[in-house]
C-alpha cells in the first residue's frame, strides 16, 4: 500500500510540464485562435517527446506506459490548455484499440501518424473528426457532428472521462495561478486585491476542491489501470470531483479578475471554455451523478471505512 | 502507486478486526461530554490499552506497538467500522503525545508517554482565553518563574474535558510585558493543583464538555516545561499542526458515518428528496476523497516528507463534510430529528452527532483563519494592509 506518484512520475510530469510552459504559452493558444486551432509544428514536437506513443507497447513502437502516467501527461496538457487532440488519439483511442486487440495502427500513432476521432453517442459529437463544423464555446475545440459508426462501449466512456478529468485538474491549477497572480498585482484601495479576505478566501475554497479531487482522479487510473471490478465508478467519482473543482475554480478566477475576466483579451477565457466543454464531455454529471449513486446506494459496492480501495 | 495492502497489512487488519469484535461494548456508551459517559470512556480507553492498542504508532517502550502510519490507517479503519468509542484521551494521545516525542526531554517521554498511552491519565488542551480565541498570541495568563517552579495565575477556556481531566497542557507568557507569541512557553500542569478551580461549561447539546480554568498562584515545577522558556510558541504551531492535519480525525470515523448515513437512506427512500440521494453519495464520495488523501499523506511522510501548510486545507475538508453528512441526515429523518432518543429508545446518534459537526468549523483554528492561513501560505497572497 503506497499511495504516491513515483519519482519517475514526478520527473516525467515535470519535463512534459517545463516543455509545455515553455513552448506553448498563452500567446501560442491566442496565434492558433487567429490561424486556425491546429498547427502541425506543435503536434510534431509532441511525437518528438514520444507523447503520442506512451501506452503504445513497446514492441509498437511505443513507451508502454500505464494509464496513470497518462493522466498525469494529460493534467499538463490541461494546463497548457493544449488543443492539439493528444488526449484522445494517444490516452483515449490507444488503450480502447489495445482492448478491443486492434493493435495495427498502434505503430502509426506511436510515430504520430495517425490521430484518432472518437465517436461516442454519449457526446452527441466528435472532436477533430472531418465532417462539417459544430461551433463551440471553445474557439480551439474542432467539433462535428457524430459519424453513423459512434458506439456506445463502455470502456471507451470510462477512459474519455477519466482522460478529461485528468485534464479538468490541470486546467483547474492554471486558472487558480493566473487568479492568484492577478490578485498580486491588482491594486486597489492603496493595496493589492489579494489582501482582501473576500478574495482569500474565495481562492481557498476553490483550492480545497481542487487538492481533493486530485487524489481522486489519481485512483481512478490505477483502478483502471489495476482492472478493478469499481474502476467505472471511481471514474464517474473523479469526473465529478474534477468537473466540481474545475466550475467553482473556473467562476472565482473570473470574479477575482473582475470586469477584466469577461474579456476576450484575458487568457483566463481558453481554460474557462475549455473546462465548461469538458465537464460536459464524456458523459454529464448526471450520467455520472447517477452511476454513483446506484453503486453506493443500491448496494452493489462495499463502502465504509474497510473498503477504502476494495 | 501501489493500492494493494500486504500479507502482513492484512494479517494485522484481522488481528485488530478480531480483537475489537471480542472487546467493544454492544451497547454504545453515554455520551463523552457527561460524566458518567466520560467515565466509561476511560475504562474503555484502559480496556484498549490492556490489549496494547492505545496508540500503536508510539515504540513499544512507551505503550505502543511501534507500527508505521499505514498501520495505523488500518487500526483507525477498523476501530471506526467496530463501532467503538470516541477517544476521551484524543488531546493527550493525538495532540500532546506527538509533541512531546518531538520535543520532550528523555525524561520527559517517559514520565508523561507511558501514562498517556495506557489511559492512566487523560489530558486537557488549554490555549484558550476569553481574550484569546483565534487570536491565541494574545495569551495573558502568565507563569512566573520562582525558584524550580512556576507560578501561573490567570485564566483559560474551552478547555475540552477539562471539567473531568486529570492534567492539562497550554501556552502561559513567561516573560513579563513580552508581546504576541515571543515570551510564551508551553507547560504542562496536573488539574489537581491547588489554585486551580474548574468551572465547566454546559455545551450545545446541555453537557459540561469543556471548561473554564482558573489558576490562582498555581505552582508548577519547572520540569514540566516542554522545550525552552521562551519557545512555546512553536512548540504549539507543532501541536496545531497534529490536530489539523493527519492525526486528530481519521478517514475511518467519516466512511463509517458515511455507510450509516447510506442505511439511514435506504430505510426512508421513499419519502426521501432528489437532493438527498445526491447528498448521500456525495457523502460517500467526500469521505473517499478525505481517506486517499490522508494516505496519500502518510506515503509522504513515510518516505521522509513532512506536512506543513496544507493541514489547513485537510482541516476544512474533513469539518465541512462532517457538517454536510449530519445536516443530510437530519433533513431525511425530518420529523424524528429533533428526537433526543428515537420511539424505539434508541439514542438518536444524527442529532448528536449534527451538534458536534457544528463546532468542527470552529475548533482547531476555525475556517476562516484555516482560509487564511490557506491563501497567505499556499497561494502566497499578501497580509491585509500590505501596499
Ligand atoms: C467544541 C469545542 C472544543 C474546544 N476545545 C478547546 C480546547 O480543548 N482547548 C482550547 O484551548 N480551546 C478549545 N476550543 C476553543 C477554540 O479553539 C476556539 O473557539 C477557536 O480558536 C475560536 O476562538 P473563539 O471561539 O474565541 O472565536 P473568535 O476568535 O472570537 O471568532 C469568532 C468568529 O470570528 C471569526 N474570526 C476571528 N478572527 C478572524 C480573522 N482574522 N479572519 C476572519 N475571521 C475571523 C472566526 O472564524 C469566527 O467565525 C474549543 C472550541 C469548541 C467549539
Amino acid at each position: 500500500m503506497e499511495f504516491l506518484l513515483t519519482d519517475d512520475q514526478a520527473t516525467l510530469t515535470e519535463g512534459v510540464r517545463e516543455f509545455l510552459t515553455g513552448t506553448h504559452g498563452p500567446e501560442v493558444l491566442r496565434r492558433l485562435d487567429e490561424e486556425g486551432n491546429r498547427d502541425p509544428a506543435i503536434w510534431q514536437s509532441l511525437v518528438e517527446m514520444g507523447l503520442p506513443g506512451l501506452l503504445v507497447p513497446e514492441e509498437n513502437g511505443g513507451l508502454g506506459m500505464a494509464l496513470l502516467d497518462a493522466a498525469l501527461i494529460a493534467a499538463e496538457c490541461g494546463r497548457a490548455c493544449l488543443a492539439e487532440p493528444l488526449v484522445d488519439t494517444a490516452f483515449v483511442a490507444v488503450p480502447w484499440l489495445m482492448a478491443k486487440g486492434e493493435t495495427g495502427e498502434l505503430a502509426a500513432i506511436a510515430a504520430g501518424e495517425k490521430t484518432v476521432p472518437l465517436a461516442h453517442n454519449i457526446n452527441g459529437w466528435t472532436a477533430d473528426g472531418n465532417g462539417e463544423a459544430l461551433e463551440s464555446v471553445d474557439p480551439l475545440r474542432n467539433l462535428s457532428p457524430l459519424t453513423p459508426d459512434a458506439t456506445d462501449d463502455e470502456l471507451l466512456l470510462n477512459l474519455g472521462a477519466l482522460m478529461s478529468s485528468a485534464q479538468l485538474v490541470g486546467l483547474a491549477s492554471a486558472m487558480l495561478d493566473q487568479a492568484v497572480e492577478y490578485a498580486k498585482m491588482r491594486n486597489q484601495f492603496g493595496q493589492p486585491i489579494g489582501s482582501f479576505q473576500a478574495v482569500k478566501h474565495h481562492l481557498a475554497s476553490a483550492t480545497v476542491a481542487l487538492e481533493f479531487a486530485k487524489p481522486v482522479v489519481w485512483r481512478a487510473a490505477q483502478a483502471m489501470d489495476d482492472g478493478q471490478e469499481n474502476a467505472a465508478i471511481h471514474v464517474s467519482h473523479a469526473k465529478l470531483a474534477a468537473g466540481d473543482a474545475a466550475l467553482q475554480m473556473a467562476e472565482t478566477a473570473i470574479q477575482v479578475h473582475g470586469a477584466m475576466g469577461y474579456t476576450y483579451e484575458v487568457d483566463l477565457h481558453f481554460w474557462m471554455k475549455r473546462s465548461w466543454a469538458h465537464i460536459g464531455a464524456w458523459g454529464s454529471r448526471a450520467f455520472h451523478t447517477k452511476r454513483v449513486d446506484d453503486a453506493v446506494i443500491g448496494g452493489a459496492m462495499n463502502i465504509g471505512p474497510q473498503h477504502t480501495f476494495g | 502507486m501501489q493500492l494493494n495492502y500486504t500479507p502482513e497489512q492484512d494479517a494485522f487488519r484481522t488481528e485488530i478486526r478480531q480483537w475489537l469484535a471480542d472487546n467493544v461494548p454492544e451497547k454504545p456508551l453515554l455520551t463523552l461530554e457527561g460524566e458518567e459517559g466520560y467515565h466509561q470512556h476511560v475504562e474503555w480507553e484502559r480496556k484498549l490499552a490492556s490489549g496494547n492498542w492505545g496508540m500503536v504508532t508510539w515504540p513499544e517502550q512507551f505503550g505502543g506497538r511501534g507500527l508505521d502510519l499505514i498501520q495505523w490507517l488500518i487500526f483507525e479503519e477498523e476501530y471506526w467500522a467496530a463501532g467503538a468509542p470516541l477517544r476521551v484521551n484524543q488531546n493527550g494521545i493525538f495532540l500532546l503525545g506527538p509533541t512531546v516525542m518531538e520535543y520532550g526531554t528523555e525524561e520527559q517521554k517517559s514520565r508523561f508517554l507511558t501514562p498517556m498511552a495506557k489511559g492512566e491519565k487523560i489530558w486537557a488542551q488549554a490555549w484558550s482565553e476569553p481574550g484569546a480565541g483565534s487570536d491565541m498570541a494574545a495569551i495573558t495568563t502568565k507563569a512566573v518563574r520562582d525558584g524550580d517552579e512556576y507560578v501561573i495565575t490567570g485564566q483559560k477556556t474551552w478547555s475540552s474535558r477539562a471539567s473531568f481531566a486529570d492534567w492539562g497542557f497550554g501556552l502561559f507568557r513567561t516573560e513579563e510585558g513580552s508581546k504576541r507569541h515571543r515570551g510564551l512557553s508551553f507547560i504542562l500542569f496536573d488539574l489537581n493543583s491547588p489554585g486551580i478551580t474548574r468551572r465547566p461549561i454546559r455545551q450545545l447539546h446541555g453537557e459540561p464538555g469543556f471548561a473554564e480554568l482558573f489558576f490562582d498562584e498555581v505552582r508548577v515545577p519547572a520540569e514540566n516545561m516542554l522545550a525552552g522558556e521562551g519557545e512555546g510558541w512553536n512548540v504549539a504551531m507543532a501541536t496545531a499542526g497534529f490536530e489539523r492535519g493527519l492525526m486528530l480525525r481519521s478517514p475511518g470515523r467519516f466512511q463509517a458515518a458515511a455507510k450509516r448515513l447510506v442505511d439511514l437512506y435506504r430505510t426512508h427512500e421513499a419519502n426521501a428528496s432528489p437532493s438527498a440521494r445526491e447528498a448521500v453519495s456525495k457523502a460517500w464520495m467526500d469521505t473517499q476523497a478525505y481517506a486517499y488523501n490522508t494516505y496519500s499523506v502518510a506515503a509522504k511522510i513515510l518516505a521522509g516528507g513532512k506536512i506543513g501548510a496544507e493541514a489547513s486545507l485537510n482541516k476544512i475538508f474533513w469539518s465541512e463534510l462532517d457538517r454536510a453528512m449530519h445536516r443530510t441526515a437530519m433533513q431525511i429523518l425530518g420529523a424524528a430529528a429533533e428526537l433526543t432518543k428515537f420511539t424505539d429508545g434508541s439514542i438518536n446518534q444524527w442529532l448528536e452527532g449534527y451538534i458536534f459537526s457544528l463546532s468542527g468549523p470552529i475548533y482547531a483554528g476555525s475556517n476562516e483563519i484555516q482560509r487564511n492561513i490557506t491563501a497567505e501560505r499556499l497561494l502566497g497572497l499578501p497580509r491585509q494592509g500590505a501596499g
